[in-house]
């Protein structure tokens, strides 16, 4: 045991020997991404992870961000909050303990709900992509909003996937029973009412595997179209797996968060999905798709997340520009003032604005404008803008 | 009553791949006195194992199967043979050590495959209709092989000299030693036999459901209530239960919903504690 302990002792410090002793860099600022970086939710989270690290690779092409008479490096630093309230506040407090004042994300209504006072008492900005009602409040100044939830944009949508499916006359929404799910059907299920259609709610415990028995008992009510609402893509998937299974051949939607390729993925290719409808932050265009040869030009790998990388990319890059402008990434206050007074234009994707006043009673929301993605009898027919006042 | 057998369809469904995972918790309770909380691991891993051979080498499904069940069973025995069995009457070590081993999993899985889901289904797809009731074919397949491991599992551990020794250990490990049987290759295999079980419950759910990384923790938390419910240690309790939970999880859902179906399951164990401690085939709280 002692010459075991003894050899495991050598090796170490042998090991220990051969690294390189890094120099302390005098100017670094780190960033943090927070998501759910694994479970069903991983593509939303990893993408804020991928848009995080492309706004950073970005500045420091181009010798970094400019902090007084420093040029200073750009570091990213992630942490999975596994879509859970206490995830995402246990990553706030782990960035608290490293000095990272400036957090991308995190993602669902239920980390938004879990990060927001525990970064405002630890001084952190916060850029969620919720969907909840209450995904920005006034008493939360450092909070910020990557993209506008159902509430703005599920009527146009409607409106949008009817003409294209107009023989919908009955949906039912199926979503996780907590905030994060039932925020999203039920402003979804009144808007789907609004535009003539009848729609009902059916939820399920987050955690679920094996959505058979639900399946059982919404096919029970024969709708013309069932809608994933914001069910984690992976389950999203399972869903429509079994739905088509069950012999299930009307309509199925996602008027909830993007996460296609997942869906995809999981239920076994466009010939499953059949005809399908989504909400996607942006259209697909050649001058978004260059987001991804970027990517891979300057990080030398593929990004993760797709569509939903692109939708965070404008706030990860407004808040380094913001941090530039502040003179400082320890003053959340300095930087998020700075933020404030950004104009939303990004190179990708365009002018946008400021919003929020109306939903949530402070204008701090990246608003672009949207698009609908839609599958036809098992073809992609593409993600096309949709003007939310047609 | 269309609903109502499309249920009892389903029930049986879940309940015998509930039955393949409770099995295998349930066994190495009963003989070694170890909560596994590896097991989740063990059934991502023959998941993944099977995704491997299949889509990655492009071999047949059985053999991708067959590779599942033997990776998790390897991996079961060697873990037990030289981590587990020294530590084995130590229960917060062992708890310690299975938990690790779950993370080690989980996390070595991520590395290697990533974190989203792979692109793995079944290679049998369609479904048997019977009027409105349908019944999907990888499932009847799935039922199928679950009926038939339950039976071999039941012919080992009633038919054999290795059954005869391993009920003989969980009885009483003392007096089983003083008559011959060796824990030190028993308790191995006992292992490996569940953890195999585990294996060849995740190479064949995961293609029918999803197959990520996180797939593990369900399991574990599924296992564990079914087994609480049929009393710890007892595999004949182990399989009534997992068929009860099946069925009740299907009932519940059907006619009240995905949210009362999972709090109905929690009420019943709880109910089931409060008023038959032992579970329904359990005896008494084994002393390792």
């Amino acid at each position: 045991m002692k010459y075991t302990l003894a050899l495991l002792s050598a090796a170490t410090i042998a090991i220990a020997g051969l690294q390189p002793v890094a120099a302390a860099d005098p100017c670094e600022i780190k960033v943090g991404a927070i998501g759910p970086m694994s479970g069903g939710g991983a593509q939303w989270g990893l993408a804020m992870q991928s848009a995080t690290e492309l706004a950073a690779a970005e500045v420091n092409a181009k010798g970094g961000l400019k902090l007084g008479d420093k040029m200073c490096k750009v570091t990213v630093v992630s942490y999975d909050s596994k879509y859970t309230a206490d995830g995402a506040a246990a990553g706030a407090n782990a960035f608290a303990s490293q000095g990272i004042k400036i957090m991308i994300g995190p993602v669902g209504s239920p980390e938004a709900t879990g990060i927001k006072p525990v970064a405002a008492r630890n001084g952190q900005i916060t850029w969620n992509a919720a969907y909840a009602k209450n995904s920005l409040d006034p008493k939360y100044p450092l909070a910020f909003h990557i993209a506008p939830g159902p509430a703005t944009w599920a009527d146009p949508m409607a409106k949008y996937v009817l003409k294209h499916f107009p023989n919908i006359k009955s949906v039912v929404l199926i979503a996780p029973n907590d905030q994060a799910g039932t925020d999203v059907a039920s402003v979804d299920s009144q808007a789907y009412q609004n535009n003539g259609v009848k729609a009902s709610e059916e939820y399920y415990q987050r955690g679920t595997t094996n959505f058979a028995p639900i399946i059982t008992r919404i096919l029970a009510s024969n709708p013309d179209a069932v809608d994933t609402a914001s069910s984690p893509p992976g389950d999203a998937g399972v869903i429509v797996k079994q739905l088509r299974l069950a012999g299930f051949k009307g309509v199925i939607g996602r008027m909830g968060g993007p996460g296609t390729e997942e869906i995809l993925r999981v239920a076994g290719g466009t010939d499953v999905l059949q005809n399908f409808y989504w909400f996607e932050t942006m259209a697909v265009t050649d001058q978004m798709r260059a987001i991804d040869d970027q990517f891979r030009k300057l990080l030398g790998k593929d990004p993760i997340g797709g569509t939903s990388m692109w939708g965070d990319l404008p706030a990860a890059r407004m808040t380094l520009k913001a941090i530039e402008v502040a003179g400082t990434a320890d003053d959340a206050e300095k930087v998020a003032a700075a933020l404030r007074t950004l104009p939303v234009d990004d190179p990708n994707m365009g002018k946008g604005v400021w919003a929020g006043q109306k939903q949530y009673g402070i204008n701090q929301e990246l608003y672009f404008p949207f698009a609908v993605g839609i599958i036809k009898d098992g073809k992609q027919v593409g993600i096309t803008r949709v003007d939310p006042n047609s | 009553m269309e609903q109502f057998i499309q249920a009892a369809v389903i029930g049986v469904s879940l309940g015998a791949q509930y039955a393949l995972l409770a099995l295998g918790f349930t066994l190495i309770f009963g003989i070694l006195g170890v909560v596994n909380f590896a097991h989740g691991g063990f059934y991502m891993l023959g998941g993944y194992v099977a995704y491997s051979c299949v889509v990655q080498l492009g071999l047949p499904y059985p053999v991708g199967v067959v590779a599942a069940v033997a990776a998790a069973a390897a991996l079961g025995w060697l873990f037990e043979l030289f981590l587990l069995d020294r530590l084995i009457d130590d229960h917060l070590a062992t708890l310690m050590l299975t938990l690790g081993l779950y993370l080690l999993l989980s996390s070595g899985l991520l590395s290697i495959y990533g974190p989203l889901s792979m692109e793995f289904t079944f290679p049998v797809t369609g479904s048997l209709r019977f009027g409105p009731i349908y019944v999907p074919r990888e499932n009847l397949i799935v039922l199928a092989v679950c009926v038939l491991a339950i039976g071999a599992l039941w012919l080992i551990l009633f038919r054999t000299d290795l059954g005869r020794a391993l009920r003989a250990l969980a009885d009483d490990r003392r007096v089983a030693t003083a008559q011959g049987m060796r824990p030190k290759i028993l308790f191995p295999a006992a292992f490996a036999l569940a953890t195999g079980l585990a294996g060849l419950t995740g190479a064949l759910v995961t293609p029918i459901l999803a197959l990520s990384p996180s797939v593990g923790d369900p399991v574990l938390a599924t296992s564990f209530l079914t087994v609480i419910l049929g009393g710890l240690g007892s595999l004949g309790g182990a399989a009534l239960a997992a068929f009860i939970v099946g069925l009740v999880e299907a009932f519940t859902s059907v006619y009240f919903g995905g949210s009362i179906g999972a709090l109905v399951l929690f009420v019943l164990v709880l109910l089931l504690l409060v008023f038959r401690p032992t579970g329904l085939l359990g005896r008494q709280a084994r002393g390792a």
